[in-house]
Parts: C-alpha cells; structure tokens; sequence
C-alpha cells in the first residue's frame, strides 16, 4: 500500500529546499556565465553575509531591514574588492588554479568569520512563523516558502536580464569572448566587477534565507557543498539550470532518504544526487542545459 | 659529457656533483637527523613522510597528465582498510598488506577514473568528488570492510625479521625508506614512456590522440597509479598509528593535498616534496610562533581563540598568494634561488 | 612580490623555529581541544572551563604544593594534526592526555598503551574502552554511547508509562562510526522490551534532514525519539520536528545535542519547549565550585568569561578538569616528590570514587576494570526559558551494556 501523504510530503519538502539550494548554485552561476571563474567558496559568502546581517541585527542593533540591505551592500562591495584583488590577476590561467584559490579564499573565510563575529551561533529571526502552513496533508514552512519565493524571483529577474538588457548581453558577450568583447568596445573589467556584485546580492539574501533556517554560525558555509550537483546537473552556466538542477537535486535527495535508506541503513540522500549526475554526465557532459564546447579531431 | 653504455646515459644522476649532493642528503637524513633531533621532531618529519608520498601519487595525475582528483583521501582509506583487512583477518605480513592496499586503491582509483574519458575540467573534479563520497559510505556502512559499526580496525606493528617497528625514531626509517622508493620510482616513472604520454595528455590531448597515444587507456594509468601511491600511503599512516579509520581521510585531506602539490608546484617531484613539507609544518609552525609571540599581542585567552583561526587564514591566505604570486610554487622558487646562486655574483 | 614572498618564507622559517616553550617541572597535563573545525561550539566553551578550574586549583596552590599546567593544542578534528599534539603533549612530558574527538581517540589507543600515558575520552570515544582489562590506558570517565542510549531507552520507558511493548522508537543519529555505535545496544533493549526501533541517518553534515524528519513524524509515526546529533545539526534537528509538528517533549537527545547553543540555534528556549537532553555533567550556573570561579576572578578585577553562561560545555570543561586533578592528587598521594608518571596518573583513575565537585561531577567509581565510573547520565528538560532537571543521576540496562563491553573486548 503505497503511502501517498507521505510520498506528497517528500516531493513538496524536496521541490521547496530544492529551490534554496538554487539560491545558492544561482550565486556560482552568475559569476561562472559572466567571467567563467568557478567559485568554490560559495557557501562561506552566504556565511559571511549570514553574519554581517546578524551583527548588524544584534550588535548595533538595527532593524531587521537596515541590517539586511546592510548585508546587500557589504556583500556587494566584497565581490567588488575580491574582484579587484584576487580574481583579476588570475585571469587565463588553468581552472585549477582558480578552483585552488577559490579554496584558499574559502579557509580564510573560515577562519575570519569566527574570528571577528564568535564562534556561537547567531539566530537569524525573520518576521515569520515557525509554524507550517497546513494545506490538506501538506505541512509547507513558511521559511521555505520564502526561499523558494526569492528563487524563483531571481530566476525572472536574471532570465530578463541576460536576455533582453543591455547590460545582460554585454556580459554574455564577455563570457563568450572576452577579446572580441574588448573589440566591440565593452568595457570587460566592469562587467567582472558587475558580475562579482550581483553574486554578492544573491550570496546575500541566500544568507538571510539560509541562516534563518539554519542559525548564523561558521557551519552556514557548509551549504555551499550543495552547490555542485546542482550546477553540474543543471550546466555551469545556465541559470534555468540552477533552478532546474536545484529542483532534482531536492527531489532525489527527499526520494532516497524516504524510499532508498530503509533498504540500506540510511544515509544515502547525500550521495544520491551525485550518483544521478555521474550517470548524466556520461550522457551530457555539459549539464541538462549547459554550453556545450564540441571539440572535434 | 660523453657516455659510452646506454646506462650512463640514462642515470638519474649523470654530473658527479649530483651523486655527491644526493650522498650528502641520505647521510643527513639517515644519520645525522635521528642522532640530533629529539623523537618529537622525528615524528613531525614521518606525517611529513607519508604526505609526500601521497603528494607524489598525486602530482603524477594532476601535475603530469593534466587531471583533476578530489577523491585522494577516498583512495588512502582504500588502501589502509584493505590493508587492515588483511592484517586481522589473515595474520598477512605487512609487506602483503602494503601491496594488497595499494593495488586495492589503484583498482578503485581507475574506476573512479573511467569517467575522465568523457568528462573534463570542473566536471571531473566533481566526478571525483562523488567517488570520495560513495567510498566513504560503502566503508561506513558495510561491515565487512569495516570492521564494524566503529569503523576501526587495529593492526599490529609491523615487523622485519622480529625487530617491531613502533617508536617514532623506528617509524622514521621504515618510512623513510618507503619515501625514498616512492621519489626514485616517481622520478624514473616521469621520464619514462609512459609518463611522456601522461604529459602530452596534458598538454594537448587532441593531438596526443592522433599521434597514437591511447588517451583512454593512460588516463586510466594515471589515475590508477596515483590511487596505488594514495593506497601506500593510507597504509602507511595506518602502520604509523595502528589504527584504520575512515574519518582520517575525508574531504579536507583531499583538498590539503590538492593544495600541496599547487603550493610545491605542479609536475615535478620536487615540488610535491616541498608543497608536501609546507602544508603539513605550516599549522605547527603558526601555532609555535603564536605561542611564543602571541603573547605580546593578545590575553592567553584570545589567544587560544585566535591561533586555529589564525591558521585556517594563514593557510586559504598562503594558497592564494603562491596562486597570484607564483603560479609554479615552491619548485620554480627554489629553480630561481638555484639559477641565482648558480651564476652568482654574475646575476646578469 | 617574488623576493617579498621570499623574504616572508625564511621570516616564517626563522620566527617558527625560534619559537619554543621550555618546560619546567610542574605536573603537565596535555589538552586537545577544537575551536574551529566541526565541533567548534563545544570546543570554545567546554576548553575554558577546563582552563578555569585549572586555574582555580593553582591558585589554591595546586596540588599538595605542585602546581598544574596544562598546554592546550586545538587540532581542528583533524587527525593528523591530533597526532602532532599527542606528540607535542608528549615531548613536554604530559602525564595525561585529554583526549577530543572519537577519532583521535581510536588514532592513540596503541600510542597510549606503548606510551603509557593514560587519555580521557569524556561523553564520546570508543563504547568498549570501559573495559579497564583490554584497554588500561583509556578512561571514558563519562557515559559512553553505549550507556547514553540505554538511559534513553529508561527515559523514554518512563515518559511513556513504563511499558515499551509495541510501542515504536525512532533514532536519528549522525552518520558516521560515533553515532552508530549504541545502535547494536538498541536493538538487545528492543528484544527484550518488545518495542519497534527503527534507525534513521542524517549524513554529515547534517545541515538538511527534512526527509528524515517527515518520516519520523508522518510515516513511521515514531511515539519516542531518541537523538543522536552532534554540531549543528541538533540545533536543525529541533526547527525542523517542529516545523512537522513532532512534538519536543518526545525527544531526548544524547549529550552533544543538549547545549544552550544548540537551543539558541533552534530559535530560543520558546521554540524548543519540552526538549529533553542528557547530561553527563551538571547543568547551570548553581554549583559551588563555579561559584569559587567567579569569585577568582572578581579578585583579579576581570569579569568572569561569557563562556561560562554556555553551561552545559563549560561545566563538561570544567568535570573533566575535576577528574584529571582527582586522578593525579591519589597519584601524588603515592609520590609525595610530584614526579609522576603517566601509569601513576592511570593507578590514580582507578581509585576515583565518591568525588562530585558539589553535584556537578556524578558519583563515579572508576575502577580498574570499569573505566567509566557506571555510565552515570541526567535528563534536563527545557521548561519556561531554561533547563530544568529532570531526573538525578542514573544508568540503564546495566547488564546489557556490560554484555557489548565484555564482547568487544573478546575482538
């Protein structure tokens, strides 16, 4: 007798943390369309945001709003500063070096978090119940509402960008060639920058979603592991892919840890995704929706 | 210099001056360290011991042949637990074990790397994160390799002709030995057929390909090397602390060996040495000065707070300052400080 | 940038080898600690209470006359680095590690015993290290997980009005070797109490268990939980049973998930009403020794440290302090010069008894074949904004658990 309540629960559960976890894979997206930089320290900007909020929300002690736009400005101004400092200098090397600095830039993150704002864990309250929204069987979060809510809005609002402002063409111009964009006349360096500045709005409100959800502390980084099934299932560069990427990844998570560890002693919701993007991969190395670069002998 | 056999040509080591700086540093280490460094020194010297040879192996597959591996770590429990399986169950001598886990590891490591034909880049990166992930899980949920739901598995001190090898100072020769093994076999390996193939691959695989290099079946190779030397190593460290356990080599001690062979330089065995000296000293060095200096700075109780911290910065902060600074790592620092001394007072 | 990033290296070279703390002949004792890696919450407050008792203990002028120092290396749950502390700990001639992290405590059992130095493994370490017999150098001397989830069997027997039968426990436990380990335990209380167990792993780290929970509450219907969470996950683990409307006061949670930060991080002590967590060591600020603590440092003009308002960590820092400076005082008894060594420290484990530190330390026996004193646990509830002691001290299933001890120890 198959339960269909709980098979309902599973999917909705999967289907709305699906979309937080786009939230944070839109971050690596954005900066990987835009300047091809992979970005391993995703999780630690959505932690490093997560504590700026909360020290602005209990330290100085402003309102919920002032410290979230706080957040926006701080997190906007260090994909700035980031740009400028690190990234700039590491333009044409190979990917691993990127990756390994990417990696290094997320230890000191690490390290700088609890060094400047503790070690206890800060609790992020956002003026809604903790109380689920009871829809026939379904017991919906509201927190999760919420993100999903912002996915989906940054998936219109990035979808509109990329496609029909100015702005947005000029920065896939960039990702596709950054010579021949410096020929037309674009200026690559700004829109590196303007890259950078958009992760760091979505690293942001991906902090305040997932740190009320979670609470506000160094572990907050510990998100960003999400990241990369999502992007590789979804393609490097594709934000429908994210939200895409995003959805399977919850939805398979939620199905084997309902229906697959019983069988296997638990356990297996982590590595299934991983497992389904090996086997896609095989199939399409690029991502469902990814560029694909054809290298022909 | 002229040759006259097809061995001298092919030496290691052609210039006299070589042979005498390579005598002088086996006398160092084999004699003069173990006499004047207290045991403690020594141990620090044997965790950096059985780094480089995990370094090494994985210097062979990304620095030679252009892959990417996040799944080392995954390799070494392969090969301490097949190791450890051995031990106990089959009473095998530890020269068996030793061969046993690496050959284990290397045959997983292949697997793990049979995607590398389709997939590049990022994506093989991930791939191989995967690998890290499902091995985890198998060793923590299936007994059998485990050992039980502890997931530990104790093995005796190995033995060679009765002498137990268990203190620091008797750990610091036998694994020296295996480092010294595993840098002549890496250092022949590379100048061999097989790692000139490795090297095309990573320069152009394209053309590697059309001139009759079998791109499938040498990536493999590489990947299946790299996991036996990972496998030696996941020994090793299991010999060393007579114990098995899979939360030894997780994730982070992936990505601590990506950053050694990136900090040491990637593609020469030199450089995995010096990456592999580096990355593991550097938290001890930074908590030794932080003791002595620290003080001056900060209350004994921040400092406590401040010293891991401190390190994990210092550490992400290091990676990316060789990354922007010296793309080449420690091998070309020190190719440069040679090259200076080298013509030196004649810098120009 | 290359001669500056050249001239940094041999700076960092030099600084680092000039670095170095002599010893001089006071009784060294060597601390593990983590204050940045996985378990960082616990270890930045449960260090300082072990540094502060210390500390009170000097000031009284230590014991019988030595005083105590005790060198703290955090080792970022890493286990090599763990390895390079034991040896640091060891070259400065600690007489007693302190062990942190399961492990770090499997890496040194066979260090210990060829060492002969004793190490403590309080509330986590290895189940079958209470054997004194097979392992005469570990000291659990705290519950092991063993004794922790018999005793929550026992709790959830009494909240359920002492009948099991039929009845059905959910455990939700980290996945990895530390939280499987009562899992054999359980399954002997479900056959001889005659309740449905059923086990539930969140893998690590744990920061997502949605699915898990909604089984629990919606499928399975658990009518008990027994929590087995360390890190942040406990903490997520009670937001998200709320969020299913399993209600709190039907959980318990093993040790590591029964802090104020881990309620603190679920959203305050109103979200997590009814929350039920095990102690090992008493819990609050209303125990005199902590008293005394504050009062050293009102003497020296300081503030006592914010640490101590995270109670549960800092009274566990501050037990296992206890018990070192018990096992060392009947080690000093013997040897009047204070030139112990570590088997002294080992014979003065096993004479501990009767010592609790004004109800902050349960009543221990450690003997030589029972390292971990009796498996000795409260429950604390969370009741109107703080926690409320539940029950006094006790342990469960006794024979079970002897019965695991006694076979692993034929291994």
């Amino acid at each position: 007798m198959f339960d269909w309540q709980f098979f309902v629960l599973l999917m909705s559960n999967g289907i709305l943390i699906g979309l937080m976890y786009s939230l944070i894979a839109l971050g690596f997206v954005l900066v990987y369309k835009a300047t091809d930089a992979i970005n391993f320290a995703q999780g630690e900007f959505v932690m490093i945001a997560g504590f700026v909020v909360v020290a602005f929300l209990f330290t100085y002690h402003m309102p919920l709003w002032v410290s979230i736009v706080a957040g926006l400005v701080a997190m906007v101004a260090f994909g700035f500063g980031l740009e400028r400092v690190v990234l700039r200098k590491l333009i044409g090397r190979p990917i691993i070096a990127v990756v390994m600095a990417t990696i290094g830039l997320a230890a000191v993150l690490r390290g700088l978090g609890p060094l400047t704002w503790g070690a206890d864990t800060k609790n992020l309250a956002l003026p809604i119940s903790d109380e689920p929204f009871i829809l026939g069987p379904l017991f919906v979060p509201p927190i999760q509402i919420l993100g999903a809510a912002v996915s989906l809005a940054f998936l219109a609002i990035f979808g509109w960008f990329f496609l029909k402002s100015r702005k947005g063409i000029a920065m896939r111009a960039v990702a596709d060639s950054q010579q021949v964009a410096m020929a037309m006349g674009i200026n690559v360096e700004r829109y590196f920058a303007l890259a950078w500045a958009m992760t760091g709005v979505v690293s942001a409100l991906g902090g305040v979603v997932w740190g009320s959800l979670l609470g506000v502390d160094v572990h907050l980084a510990l998100v960003g592991f999400k990241v990369f099934p999502v992007v590789i299932l979804g393609g490097l560069d594709s934000i429908p892919g994210a939200i895409l990427g995003g959805l399977i990844v919850g939805i398979v998570e939620n199905v084997a840890a309902g229906y697959i560890d019983p069988y296997v002693g638990g356990g297996t919701k982590d590595f299934a995704p991983y497992v389904l993007m090996i086997a896609a991969l095989m199939v399409r190395p690029y991502g469902i929706f990814g560029k694909r670069i054809i290298e022909r002998v | 210099m002229l040759k006259t056999t097809y061995e001298a040509d092919m030496a290691l080591y052609p210039l006299p001056i070589a042979r005498w700086t390579v005598a002088a540093i086996a006398v160092l280490f084999f004699v003069v360290l173990p006499l004047v460094l207290h045991e403690y020194y020594l141990s620090i010297i044997n965790l950096v011991s059985i780094a480089c040879i995990g370094a090494l192996g994985l210097n062979i597959l990304v620095g030679y042949t252009g892959q990417i591996s996040v799944g080392h770590g995954a390799f070494m429990s392969v090969g301490a637990y097949t190791a450890a399986n051995f031990a106990v169950r089959m009473g095998a001598p530890w020269p068996v074990n030793l061969i046993a886990g690496g050959l284990m590891a290397a045959l997983v490591g292949a697997i793990v790397g049979i995607p590398s034909l389709r997939i590049k880049g990022l994506y093989l990166a991930i791939a191989t994160l995967a690998g890290q992930l499902i091995i985890e899980w198998t060793i923590n949920h299936v007994t059998f390799i485990s050992g039980g739901v502890q997931a530990s598995i104790e093995v005796p001190r190995p033995e060679i002709f009765g002498f137990r090898i268990a203190s620091q100072t008797e750990m610091y020769f036998f694994l020296l030995g295996f480092v010294v093994l595993a840098v002549v076999g890496t250092m022949n390996l590379v100048r061999s057929r097989i790692g000139r193939a490795f090297v095309a691959i990573r320069d152009q695989d394209i053309a590697a390909e059309i001139i009759g290099i079998n791109i499938f079946r040498y990536k493999l190779l590489a990947f299946a090397i790299s996991s036996f030397y990972a496998g030696i190593t996941g020994v090793l460290y299991t010999y060393y602390l007579g114990v098995a356990n899979y939360e030894q080599f997780q994730i982070n001690v992936s990505i601590d060996y990506l950053a050694m062979i990136i900090i040491g330089g990637l593609g020469s065995v030199l450089g995995s040495i010096f990456g592999a000296i580096f990355v593991t000293l550097l938290p001890i060095v930074i908590r030794l000065s932080m003791e002595s200096f620290g003080g001056y700075l900060f209350s004994d109780a921040a400092i406590l707070n401040i010293i891991p911290n401190m390190r994990l910065i210092l550490f992400g902060g290091l990676i990316i300052i060789f990354l922007v600074a010296e793309p080449e790592g420690l091998n070309r620092l020190w190719r440069n400080i040679r090259s200076y001394f080298r013509v030196w007072p004649f810098a120009y | 940038m290359r001669r500056a990033l050249a001239i940094l290296i041999g700076l960092a070279v030099v600084v680092g080898a000039a670095g170095y703390v002599a010893a001089n002949h006071e009784i060294v004792i060597g601390m593990q600690c983590d204050r940045t890696g996985a378990t960082q919450t616990v270890g930045v407050n449960l260090c300082p209470g072990y540094h502060d008792y210390i500390k009170l203990v000097n000031s009284k002028g230590g014991i019988e006359g030595h005083k105590i120092k005790a060198i703290e290396i955090d080792h970022e749950y890493k286990v090599p680095q763990g390895m390079e502390s034991y040896e640091r700990h060891k070259k400065e001639g600690a007489v007693l590690i302190g062990i942190y992290g399961t492990p770090h405590t499997y890496a040194l059992m066979a260090k210990l015993v060829e060492d002969r130095i004793p190490g403590t493994s309080p509330g986590f370490g290895s189940a079958a290290a209470a054997d004194g017999q097979r392992y005469p150098y570990l000291f659990p001397i705290a519950a092991t997980y063993w004794s922790q989830g018999a005793a929550a069997v026992k709790f959830a027997k009494d909240q359920l009005g002492g009948n099991l039968k039929g009845k059905k426990i959910a455990y939700l436990f980290y996945d990895n070797p530390a939280g499987r380990e009562p899992i054999d335990v359980f399954e002997d209380i479900a056959a001889r109490e005659g309740f449905q167990l059923r086990t539930f792993a969140v893998p690590p780290p744990g920061v997502e268990m949605g699915a898990q929970v909604l089984d629990i509450a919606q499928r399975y219907r658990a009518d008990f939980l027994i929590a087995h969470l360390f890190g942040r996950s406990p903490s997520v683990s009670i937001k998200e049973l709320k969020r299913v409307g399993f209600p709190l006061r039907k959980v318990v949670s093993f040790v590591w998930g029964a802090a104020e930060a881990d309620i603190e991080a679920a959203g305050g002590w109103s979200v997590a009403e009814g929350y039920n967590a095990m102690q090992f060591a008493g819990v609050g600020s209303n125990y005199p020794v902590l008293d005394e603590i504050r009062a050293m440092y009102k003497k020296e003009g300081q503030e006592p440290p914010k640490e101590m308002n995270s109670t549960v960590y800092y009274n566990r820092g501050v037990l296992q302090a206890a018990i070192h400076l018990e096992a060392i005082r009947n080690a000093v008894k013997d040897k009047k010069s204070g030139n112990i060594t570590g088997e002294d420290v080992r014979k003065g484990f096993e004479k501990i008894s009767g010592f609790t530190l004004g109800g902050l330390v349960p009543p221990l026996k450690i003997t030589p074949t029972d390292h971990e004193g009796g498996g000795l646990v409260q429950i604390f509830t969370v009741k109107g904004g703080k926690f409320v002691k539940s029950t006094e001290w006790f342990s469960a299933y006794n024979d079970i658990v002897a019965k695991h001890i006694k076979e692993s120890g034929k291994k």
